[in-house]
């Protein structure tokens, strides 16, 4: 710790050098004026320099500037009032920036200020921050609001499976995103097998989706950061909101602990499905999920800010269909955060966590007379720390060390349904852990060259071990901005990325029964180099932003099941598994409306993404799984009357890749139980379903209502998902008449036109 | 809160807990399936050459019976040293799948330690593959009936048979069981709704030769015991009899047949990734190759199919 402390001050020396006795720093939180909840990303410009700085995920910032008598701060953030106040800078200041919220007012929820230009000014790119208000607007699943169905819209990314909250980033498997709520991995992020995810929109501050041009800070996966930050708690009155929807019911309580200085949350969701689905099914049938998020902070004094935070999200369910696939699963999550955040002087941030998560998995499925069991678990402790320094206004220098001990325990077992006698059951307590370490240690340098040119550049240096093998890399990463006139700007970044644990897919049930395991002597860490290069332009004051990147990725150690290879109980699955690389390229346009009565955007996605594994498909490339050429999104919300907002979604993408079977040969010299006709196979992934499109509508209404001399404000959502009940694809599979041979082809789809409804309260 | 109930019951009664809406598809490919060349032909010391060699079909034609199938008018030779052997088309009734399968049958019988060499001519390509008989015949040295084995393919009865590996080679393994059967057997897997109308009555027997699905290996016990529980085909009754063997199959061999079994388990089980069924014969799909039987040992099931 001593030789970090010494390297950050050198660091901060070499790079205060144009640093002088007038300079002066301030610095502080911006936070909504109502709930005192810290505004994370919030602009902090001085108007006389034109220089200017954001807040970090705690809503801190560091601007330092010349001293003078009197410098205009500027301070803004989407959603909220501009705020500009004159201050006397001679010497370190220390603020508290309050801003309020636009939709603060009665029934008023049109977002009409707050500039926000940090896509055009700041050098790193990839980066989309979600709008939380959008998640709250868009039409959703049976009135569930659903934030990673969110993420799905944007581009670069692509839902997997029908319905499910799985999503791709630039040709990555689903493993490849690191979900993180409040730092803590969220492992399975999935209620209801993936039609809905374990994240309550209630308790959620902020959303940051990163796919490319990763800062240092970040790794341990190849294709995407999804930062989730929750919320703190209202530190100044007590707030209950609340919202029963057709599937579940959620309550989030929040308020003061000792007003203005400590706060907590408390927000739980949980299922009612069950109640509504006994009279249409059979017994055996079932489904419970409920997630509770809790968070409690404290600030200690001007310097110190701690935080706890809880989450647990857990499913069970039971789905029994003689004619069909049937399972059994009970599957959770767990993570507990504690975090310090410790300012050294009014330059130096600092943040330490320790992070516990606990995420396992137990699956039976069968289908076709075929049976497959599957058990996860992943056992995760985390000690980290990390240092923002700012010694100048040019520079922000951010560096770190991070340590976490993995322990992870798969098991698997495929086999056919045993015509008598019971099948082979897993019993966790014999199955063997697979232990590992994994550390990091990163530094990088945000660097404001001059007003036109800004670079991000760092390294980041991993290492893990397992099965007694050490693996340890360097990587550089780099993103760099031009500004092209007062609204465009042009960036190009290079990553570097290795990632230690896999989630092997299989490709062919028509359930997930995917499992995590961790790199060993045979399976090594995945790796990609990344190059993207793109323009963003705003319109309109920053009212509309557009953005065109294109980009490159090659991964290297993609780790597949071999063909025919079939589960064993056994923690040692190496001996299934394939190695092969993958690469992804293609181009992203964006645009999108962020104020007025009509919010949105479109997002259109043209990529190519291929993989080539020595011992899959004769050696030769084939289409990855979820390779999609083309990928549509359009969204809008449009603000009818001051009570009701109207919303649609519109997806649309090509037709998924599955493995099918172009000729038959017949057998003959094979003996009795060779006997039959055999697939020709000329490509994996060779065929396209059919494209996949829908349209989701929905309308909301509003109002604050008055009860027993009290305002509360009401809300009744209504949804149609899959408005014209396309058809899409979820799997395919063939039946082969045991008399004539013929096959025919079955196409299975999941979710037909469905309305939904919620209600939702607060006060 | 009316409303709430009532959407959820249309929302129920159309989703019906994630019930999943199946319909028939059609599989555009192109027209012009490129049909691949099949060639399976095994050499057995002591016995004539049996080529079998036929055309692949759309995978959605239903015409897949050997007949069908079978490439017709293809030039069919089998060289060992100066010894040429132009094989025939011929055919054998199958009376247990009650069908024609038709054949290119050879005259001069194999024999250990030669090497052969197939050539193939047909629709204007010419596949050539050759084969050694050198594989080392194993004994038999026990045989036990088991009720109940597990396995990947699940829980079976079946045998065990135990062999002494010869040591200093890798050696592949197969079961071969030769029985007489009449029509009320069943085959143990694909065949539960054949009716067999091609037997004069329900007493005729005619001969079946089952041939175990797994390809064992010597690897990791060369030289040492080795145990095999082999999945029987055909239903039996106790007092059968069948006469088994253990083929030692050539490398070749051994790798098409483990390909074909995998594909097996990966079509049936909806948990297996596909298998592409690599060949071993440049420009066709198949095998050219060969085997040496055991001497056969008498077995007798002491109990009816379970």
């Amino acid at each position: 710790m001593k030789l970090l402390m010494h390297i950050i001050y050198v660091l901060a020396l070499l790079c205060s050098t144009t640093a002088t006795a007038q300079k002066i720093t301030i610095s502080g939180y911006v936070k909504d004026q109502v709930s005192r909840e810290v505004l994370i990303g919030a602009s902090i410009v001085n108007a006389n320099s034109k220089t200017g700085t954001s807040t970090n995920q705690y809503g801190f910032f560091s601007l330092t500037t010349p001293a003078t008598d009197t410098i205009e701060l500027v301070i803004s953030y989407q959603g909220y009032n501009i705020q500009a106040k004159k201050i006397i800078a001679k010497t370190n200041i220390r603020l508290e920036v309050f801003l309020e919220n636009t939709s603060a007012m009665l029934n008023e929820v049109i977002v009409t200020a707050g500039k926000d230009d940090r896509n055009i000014r700041k050098a790193q790119m990839g980066v989309i921050d979600v709008p939380i208000k959008a998640i709250k607007n868009l039409p959703v699943l049976m009135g569930e609001r659903d934030l990673l169905k969110i993420i799905q819209l944007l581009p670069g990314v692509q839902g997997g499976q029908e319905g499910t909250t799985g999503f791709y980033v630039r040709g990555g498997n689903m493993d490849q995103n690191l979900v993180q709520l409040d730092e803590a991995t969220v492992y399975n992020p999935n209620h209801l097998f993936g039609l809905f995810s374990t994240f309550n929109v209630n308790a959620i501050n902020n959303v940051q989706l990163i796919k490319g041009g990763f800062p240092a800070e970040y790794g341990g996966r190849l294709s995407s950061i999804l930062n989730i930050t929750m919320k703190e708690g209202n530190k100044s009155k007590y707030q209950v909101e609340g919202g029963i929807g057709l599937l579940s019911n959620n309550l989030t309580v929040q308020g003061p602990i000792q007003k203005n200085k400590s706060s907590f949350i408390v927000s739980a969701r949980q299922s009612h499905i069950n109640l509504l689905i006994k009279p249409f099914t059979s017994s055996g049938n079932s489904y419970k999920f409920y997630d509770i998020n809790a968070k409690i902070n404290f600030e200690l004094g001007s310097k110190d800010h701690l935080f706890i935070s809880f989450f647990k999200g857990n499913d069970k369910a039971g789905y029994n269909n003689p004619n069909s696939l049937n399972y059994i699963t009970d599957f959770g999550n767990s993570t507990a955060t504690v975090r310090w955040n410790h300012l050294l002087g009014s330059k130096v941030f600092s943040n330490t966590s320790f992070i516990y998560n606990d995420y396992n998995l137990a699956l039976a499925t069968s289908q076709n007379n075929y049976y497959s069991l599957l058990y996860t678990a992943i056992k995760d402790v985390t000690a980290k720390t990390d240092f923002t320094i700012t010694p100048t206004t040019r520079h922000k220098i951010k560096t770190g060390f991070s340590y976490t001990s993995h322990r992870l325990t798969p098991a698997s077992f495929s086999a056919s349904i045993p015509r008598r006698g019971n099948r082979i059951t897993i019993n966790k307590g014999n199955i063997n852990s697979l232990y590992s370490d994994e550390m990091a240690f990163y530094i990088a340098n945000e660097w404001d060259a001059s007003t036109k040119f800004g670079v991000n550049y760092g390294l980041r240096v991993p290492v893990f071990t397992a099965s007694g093998k050490t693996y340890s890399y360097i990587e550089p990463r780099i993103s760099s901005k031009l500004s092209v006139g007062a609204t465009t700007s042009v960036k190009a970044s290079y990553t570097r990325m290795n990632q230690f644990l896999h989630l092997v897919p299989n490709a062919t049930a028509g359930l997930p029964t995917d499992i995590w395991i961790p790199s060993g002597k045979k399976t090594k860490p995945q790796s990609s180099t990344q190059y993207a290069i793109g323009v963003y332009k705003n319109f309109l004051d920053d009212e509309i932003e557009a953005s065109l990147e294109v980009y490159h990725k090659r991964m290297d150690n993609q780790v597949l099941f071999g063909e025919g290879k079939q589960l064993k109980i056994s923690s040692n699955l190496d001996s299934l598994l394939v190695y092969g690389k993958g690469e992804s390229y293609g181009a992203e346009f964006f645009l999108k409306k962020n104020t007025g009565t009509l919010t949105g955007w479109i997002s259109y996605t043209l990529s190519n993404t291929t993989q080539q594994f020595n011992d899959l498909n004769f050696g030769k490339e084939f289409p990855f799984k979820y390779d999609r050429r083309h990928v549509l999104s359009v969204t809008g919300s449009y603000q009818l009357t001051k009570a009701w907002i109207v919303s649609a979604v519109f997806v649309y993408s090509s037709g998924p890749a599955s493995t099918i079977p172009t000729g038959r040969i017949s057998t003959l010299n094979s003996g009795t139980i060779f006997e039959g006709n055999y697939y020709v196979y000329e490509g994996r992934n060779n065929y396209r379903l059919a494209s996949y499109h829908r349209l989701d509508l929905s309308a909301s209404n509003k109002k604050t209502v008055r009860i027993w001399k009290k305002y509360y404000e009401r809300e009744w959502s209504f949804s149609v998902y899959n408005a014209y009940s396309r058809q899409n694809p979820y799997f395919i599979y063939f039946e082969i008449d045991a008399l004539s041979s013929k096959p025919t082809a079955k196409q299975v789809s999941l979710l037909p036109i469905i309305p939904g409804v919620s209600f939702n309260f607060k006060f | 809160m009316k409303t709430v109930k009532k959407v959820a019951s249309i929302t129920i009664a159309a989703l019906l807990f994630i019930t999943a809406c199946k319909k028939d598809i059609t599989i555009n490919f192109p027209a012009d399936h490129n049909s691949k060349v099949f060639i399976e032909g095994m050499l057995y010391p002591g016995k004539k050459p049996q080529i079998f060699i036929s055309k692949s079909n759309p995978f959605f034609s239903s015409n897949v019976s050997p007949q069908q199938v079978f490439a017709r008018r293809a030039v069919v030779k089998i060289t060992s040293g100066t010894t040429v052997d132009v094989l025939v088309q011929d055919s054998i009734f199958n009376k247990f799948r009650c069908r024609w399968e038709p054949f290119y049958r050879g005259n001069i019988p194999a024999q250990y330690g030669k090497t052969y060499t197939l050539e193939v001519n047909y629709d204007g390509n010419i596949y050539t593959a050759s084969t050694t008989i050198n594989q080392k015949a194993v004994a038999i040295e026990s045989i036990e009936y088991t009720a109940e084995f597990f396995d990947v393919y699940g829980g079976h009865d079946g045998v065990i048979l135990k062999i002494t590996d010869p040591p200093g080679t890798r050696d592949y393994y197969r079961f071969q069981m030769n029985r007489m059967i009449d029509s009320s057997v069943r085959h143990a897997h694909v065949l539960d709704k054949f009716i067999n109308t091609c037997v004069s009555g329900p007493d005729e027997k005619f001969p079946v030769t089952d041939i175990g699905r797994i390809v064992f290996t010597d690897e990791n016990a060369d030289g040492q015991k080795i145990l095999m529980s082999i999945e029987v085909t055909h239903e039996y009754e106790k007092g059968d009899k069948g006469w088994i063997f253990i083929q030692s199959l050539d490398r070749n061999s051994a790798e098409f047949y483990k390909d074909l079994d995998d594909q097996l388990q990966a079509i049936k089980n909806p948990f297996v990734e596909p298998v592409f069924i690599n060949t071993k014969i440049p420009g066709a799909m198949g095998v050219f190759g060969s085997a040496v039987l055991s001497d056969s040992v008498l077995f007798v099931y002491p109990r009816d199919h379970p």
